[in-house]
Order: structure tokens, then sequence, then C-alpha cells
């Protein structure tokens, strides 16, 4: 089916349609991106007022801590601390990581990496990007109503998300903002899916995909799929806030028949489960190409690795139950779920190994993306490995809702997909804007980075095997817990500076857009579609839509004898 | 219009129909928890809903969604006159199971099934609620289309994939009712 309908979209000429209102799947890609990025910077300050909580409780927060919570003189308030981790973790999924691996890489991506002039439905793209700041406004205005934020977490479980454990407008909000931006990911989806059928340039087969598409491909398809279930539960949590329905109150909450609070936790977790994969398949594509790129070989097993990231597409959708093993399930559903969880590390094993095959032996490059690529093989590595831990009944009833699973879980979706997306990003910012990051400043951000993230991310899995709950204003009110302040203050320390570096990448970003050195067509010196055309690309990319004779990771071939190492996608492949 | 682009539409208003069936398996897979953990259905207190204004609803969706398919059959021939006139019919019924609908809802809270009345109730209403919600849209759709089909009364080929849409979506809020009747009102 590929070879699609292909037509040149007329070039916008005025400011509001060539930068706002913007039909170009780049323009879109780059609205994304800073969306993305103003959130992540939302969402980090955030975490930093929840770890100085942590670290130093009743303690005023340095600098903005007098601006915020004048009332109490700088302290976080044991409210706000609710509303600050629940709030933290809804911006960083839904609007810092969401919109930057799927939004700006997808947008970006897709249509140049197959060789399509644009996306399938371009004025679908751009509503959704404009559905999304709704949402974002929704959740912003969200912070400021007058009984304060969603304070429930950012699974928003009943009762806590009720009327009765949430009163006032915040959780309302909560729950539109979610849904809008579920109608938004819906319509990206639709049109990600389609264009990858569709639009392949003439000889893409499947296989010929670069992975970060087939990544990207797979995270469309759950999104179509399990986006609508949450939407259907915060419908219905949003009618029991606002209509008087009762799905989700029980017991005295209901004052007339009774709802049924634990129906939410199933249905939040069928969709919660692919969201993981959601969110990081994107950047397990984006890395499978980057190594094989850097280390100037062959991706090991791609097809293996593409198979396997099908595989665990399939198998996320079958095991949200591990994370309701607390929740009275019967000990048959518990070891059936717990049987499914432990099989997705079959797949996992095979494309972690393929990882490793591929930069076996191979001529490494250690620029930038490389790097943080690299980054994501170490911290998916741990942030896999302690997911048995709560894959397992036995293991899981003692970490449950412990910090080890906040440890456990930022290692995945947060450490991983945001090394992902800065491998991403600094691949390709030339591409985009067609000037060179500065690479000496893209690696002090890298250790910058790296550092402090594994000390903030497994000193949260100590503390948590050393019995510390989460989502608890001031744990060392347990005397035993005291004995756990210095690793506290550790992780708030490296949180600091994490934050810090990141300053850097700031100013990477904006002094290489300003005055950053021109970049060539291939500053890499990859095959893919995209580096064959002029960084930035023109408005439709491709004057004659390329026909595909190779596949994306064709390097090292001895007998190249035009003094490169790699081959385009659109060259025979040299036998 | 190109057969490539038609294969696009089709292709992707099939990929936004499962996302709307995945929403409303889902209010069926609470509806199945909710009525399989309950001792008497409709508990305690409740009466079964009359059957009667569901069922003209029934067979009004069930007209319309006739009407809507003869529209597309009329547009696949290039005969957009014959075309409108389904169309205005596929209007009148939609609107027609919208009134049924309001009814209904009176009807229910007349005879004390109010939405604050526990999960029965709430079921009851919310779930007409929210198909009702996806009829008003298809319908305003509907209506941007009326006023498609007067712009591009001799040209069948424009007016090819906004019929063809919109008549997969009609069918699909019809099959979604049929459903919701035998599952919530019939058994």
């Amino acid at each position: 089916m590929s070879g699609g309908f292909n037509e040149i979209h007329q070039e916008p000429t005025t400011f509001i349609s060539k930068y706002v209102f913007s039909f170009d799947h780049k323009v879109i890609a780059k609205q994304f991106l800073w969306y993305g990025i103003l959130f992540l910077g939302i969402g980090g300050i955030m975490a930093l007022l929840i770890r100085w909580t942590l670290a130093y409780p009743g303690q005023p927060f340095p600098v903005l801590g007098p601006l915020l919570f004048p009332d109490s003189a700088g302290v976080v308030p044991p409210d706000t601390y609710a509303m600050l981790f629940t709030m933290h973790g809804t911006i960083m999924i839904f609007y810092a990581i969401t919109p930057i691996l799927i939004g700006a890489f997808g947008n970006y991506c897709i249509p140049l990496m197959i060789g399509a002039r644009d996306m399938a439905f371009p004025t679908l793209n751009m509503l959704s990007f404009w559905l999304a700041l709704v949402s974002g406004l929704l959740v912003i205005v969200s912070l400021f109503t007058p009984l304060g934020a969603a304070a429930g977490g950012w699974t928003s479980y009943p009762t806590l998300s009720t009327m009765i454990g949430s009163p006032g407008s915040g959780q309302t909000l909560w729950c539109l903002a979610i849904f809008v931006l579920g109608a938004s990911s819906t319509m990206g989806a639709v049109n990600y899916i389609t264009t990858v059928i569709t639009l392949r340039a003439p000889g893409m087969g499947y296989f010929d995909m670069p992975l970060t598409i087939w990544g990207l491909w797979l995270t469309a398809i759950l999104n179509a799929i399990f986006i609508p279930v949450l939407g259907a539960g915060v419908i219905l949590l949003t009618l029991d806030r606002v209509a008087g329905t009762t799905f989700f109150l029980a017991g005295a909450a209901a004052t007339s028949g009774s709802g049924d609070p634990v129906l939410f936790q199933h249905v939040f977790w069928i969709f919660g489960h692919p969201e993981v994969y959601i969110l990081i398949l994107p950047a397990w594509g984006i890395v499978s190409d980057l190594l094989s790129f850097f280390a100037r070989k062959p991706a090991f097993g791609a097809k293996a690795t593409a198979l396997a990231m099908t595989a665990v597409t399939v198998l996320s959708t079958l095991v949200y139950g591990h994370h309701m093993f607390t929740t009275q399930m019967s000990p048959l559903l518990t070891q059936s779920f717990m049987t499914l969880t432990m099989t997705i590390s079959i797949p996992s094993a095979i494309f972690f190994a393929n990882w490793l095959g591929t930069i076996w032996k191979g001529s490494i490059r250690f620029h930038s993306p490389m790097l943080f690529s690299l980054g994501v093989v170490f911290v998916f590595g741990l942030g896999g490995l302690t997911g048995l831990y709560l894959g397992t009944v036995t293991t899981d009833l003692y970490l449950h809702d412990t910090y080890f699973v906040v440890g456990h879980f930022h290692y995945t979706m947060a450490a991983s997909v945001l090394l992902g997306g800065f491998a991403g990003t600094y691949f390709w910012f030339p591409k985009m804007f067609g000037k060179m990051m500065n690479e000496c400043m893209a690696k002090i951000h890298f250790w910058g980075t790296m550092i402090p993230l594994n000390g903030i991310f497994f000193g949260m899995m100590m503390v948590g095997y050393g019995g510390m709950h989460r989502r608890i204003y001031n744990p060392f009110i347990y005397e035993s817990l005291r004995r756990l302040i210095p690793i506290n203050e550790m992780i708030t320390i490296s949180a600091i500076l994490m934050g810090a570096f990141q300053i850097v990448f700031v100013i990477n970003f904006i002094y290489s857009l300003c005055k950053g050195e021109k970049a060539s067509q291939n500053p890499w010196e990859v095959g893919t579609l995209e580096w064959t055309i002029p960084s930035p690309p023109v408005h439709h990319n491709y004057d004659v839509i390329p026909t595909v004779k190779c596949g994306p990771h064709e390097f090292g071939n001895p007998k190249l004898t035009n003094g490169r190492d790699f081959q385009y996608q659109t060259e025979d492949l040299v036998v | 219009m190109n057969e490539a682009r038609k294969t696009q539409h089709t292709l992707a208003m099939t990929i936004a129909l499962i996302s709307w069936a995945m929403l409303f398996a889902t209010l069926f897979m609470g509806y199945a928890i909710y009525r399989s953990s309950a001792n008497v259905w409709p508990p305690m207190g409740f009466a079964r809903i009359s059957l009667v204004l569901p069922t003209i609803s029934t067979i009004l969706i069930l007209i319309s969604s006739w009407f809507c398919y003869q529209m597309k059959l009329d547009i696949n021939r290039g005969q957009v006159a014959p075309a409108q006139k389904n169309l205005n019919l596929t209007l009148a019924l939609g609107f027609a199971f919208l009134v049924t609908q309001t009814l209904l809802w009176r009807n229910m809270n007349h005879s004390g099934v109010y939405v604050s009345s526990g999960i029965f109730a709430s079921i009851m209403h919310a779930f007409t609620w929210i198909h009702a919600a996806h009829v008003l849209a298809a319908l305003v759709f509907l209506v941007y289309l009326y006023f498609q089909f007067k712009r591009h009364a001799g040209n069948a080929d424009a007016l090819w994939m906004k019929t063809e849409n919109g008549e997969k979506f009609w069918h699909f809020l019809g099959i979604i009712w049929i459903l919701m009747y035998f599952i919530l009102f019939v058994f």
C-alpha cells in the first residue's frame, strides 16, 4: 500500500500560516517540541519542590519558596505537596514526554524518514496540536483554582479523585484536560498509522523502515486503541464529580446505591500499562537506529528488534493487573498477570541483546547522540531488571507503593525516555534547524545529567527498599525512616545538580539556534532518507519522491568504493 | 477522487472507529462488572425501564441508517439530487432519535430513576448521554454535509469522502445503540 497520495501543498506566505496555524509537519513538530520543553521545565521545578520537602522537611524552599508559599514562609504546605506530586506526574507524562517523543519526533521523522511530503492528513495534524494546547491551558488553569489543582496522584484513583477526596474544580479540570489531550493524541495516532501504511516511498517495505518509525508506529497503534479506554474512565469520573452519578463511589460516599472505586483502577491500568510502552517505544526505536548509526555497523538483528518491539506491544495489553496485586484480586489472577508480565522479558531481552550486538566491535563515534543512546541502554537495563521485582507477586506485596516503585518507573519512563529524547534532539537538530549543536556543551550536559540521574533514581530504589512509602508529606515522623534522611538528601542534591545541568542544554539550544555552525546535508554520515535532502528540508520535503533500494542501516560494507562507509537508502545495495 | 486518497480516508476512518469502539467497549465492560456483581438487577427499589421509547429510538436509528446507506449509494452512482433527499431523511430521523432520547430521560426522572439514584440510574443516564452526545456531533456533521451537497450539487466526486466517512460514523452509532438497547434495556 506504499507510494500513496503525496500532493505538494502550496507554501505558506504569511507569518500566521507559516508558524502559527501551520499544516507543515515540520513546523507542527517544532510546536510540539516548544510545548514539551516548556512543560518539562514546569514539571522539573515541581520535582525540585517535592525533593526539597523530602530532604529538608519544614524548611523553606530557597528563592522561589517565599514567593510561591508566602503563608507558610516558603515551606511547601502538606496539601500543596499532594498537588505537586500529582501535577508533576501528570505534566511529565502527558505534557512533556508525550509531546516531545510522540508529537515532535513523530511529526518530524515519520514523513521525512519514509519519503513522504507530509502527513496523510495535514489539517488533522494541525488540529491535534491546537487541541493539545487547549488541554495544556486547562492544566495550567487548574493550578490556580481556589481549592488548588488535582491532588489524588497522577493515577487519580477514586475516592481520592471524587468530590469527597478532591473538592473544587482542580480535579474536574484535570479530567477535562486529560480527555481533550486524549482526543488530540487519538487524532495524531490515526494520522501516524495511516501515513506509515500509505505514504511509504516506493520500494520501502515494512522492514526497510528505520526502527525509529517502527517505534513511533507501534506507539500510535497503542494510542489509538487504549487512549479511549482512559477517555471512558475520565468521562465517568467527571460525571461522578459534576452530575451526581455514582460509578466510582462506594460505602458512605455513595448516597444511594454503590459504585466501585476499584473499577477505575482497572480502567486506568488497562490504558496505563500500554501507556508505559506508548512513551518508551519511540525512545527504543530512536536508540536502536542511533546505536547502529554511531557504531558504524548494521543494526544487529534489525528484523528481530522490530518483531520484538511488536511482541512487547501486544503483550503490554495483557499485563495491567500487576499494578493491582494489592487490591485483593484472586491468586489465580495475580499468578496469571505475573506470568504474562514475565513473558515481556523475552522480547525485551531480545532487542536489548540486539543493542549490545550492534555496538559489539563497532567503530563507535562518541558523539552526543551516541552518548545519550548508550545512556538509555544503561538506564533501561536497570529499570527493566528492577521491574521484575514489581511484576512478581511475592516481592511486589512488600515493595508496592514504596519509593522502589518510584525509582523503577523513573528509570524506565523518565530516565530512558528523557535520555532518548535528548539523543533524538541532538541527532535531528541539524536537520530541523540547519545548525549544529555545540558538541562540548552537549557532552557536559550528558555527564551532568547521567551521573545525578542515577543518584536520584537509584537512591529512590534504596530508600524504597528501606521501607519509605511514596506520597507521604513527611515520612520522617516515623522513627524507623529517619535513618533514610541522608540518602534523601543525596537524592535531592542530585536532583538540584541534574536540574542545574539542564540549563546547559537550554543555553546550547538557544546558542546553536542563533550562532551554531551551519549543518551540512548529512553531518552524521547516515543513509536514511531525511539525510538525502538539504538541512533544513524545503517545504515539500522531496522534489521527487525517492525510491528505496536498501535498508536503513547499511554500514561498513567492505565492497563500498566511493570513500564512504555507508549507503543511502536510495542506492542499490553494493554486493 | 484519487484512489490512493480514497484508501487513506477509508483506512483512517476505520482506525478512528476502532478507537471509538474501545471507548464504548470500556463502558460495556464496566456495565458487565456492575451487573454481574449485583445481587438483583435492576437493584431493589427500581423497576425495569419501559421498552417503548428505547424501541422507538431503535426503529428510528435503523431506518435512518438505511437512508444514510442509500445516500452513499447515490453518491457512488454520481447522483447528488437523490442523495440530498436521503440525507434530509437521515437528518430528520436523527433529530427524531434525539427527541425520543430526551423523552426517555424525562420518563426515567418521572419514574424516580434520577441520575444520582445509584449505579443503575447512573448507567442508564450516563451511557445514553454519552451515546447521544456522539449522535449530536454526527448530526452537526450531517448538517455540514447538507450545505456541502448544496455547494457541490453537480459534483458527486467532491462529496465522496465526506459522505463515506459520515455514513460509516452514522452506522457505527446505530450499531452502538442497538447493543445498548439489548444490553441495557432488553436483558
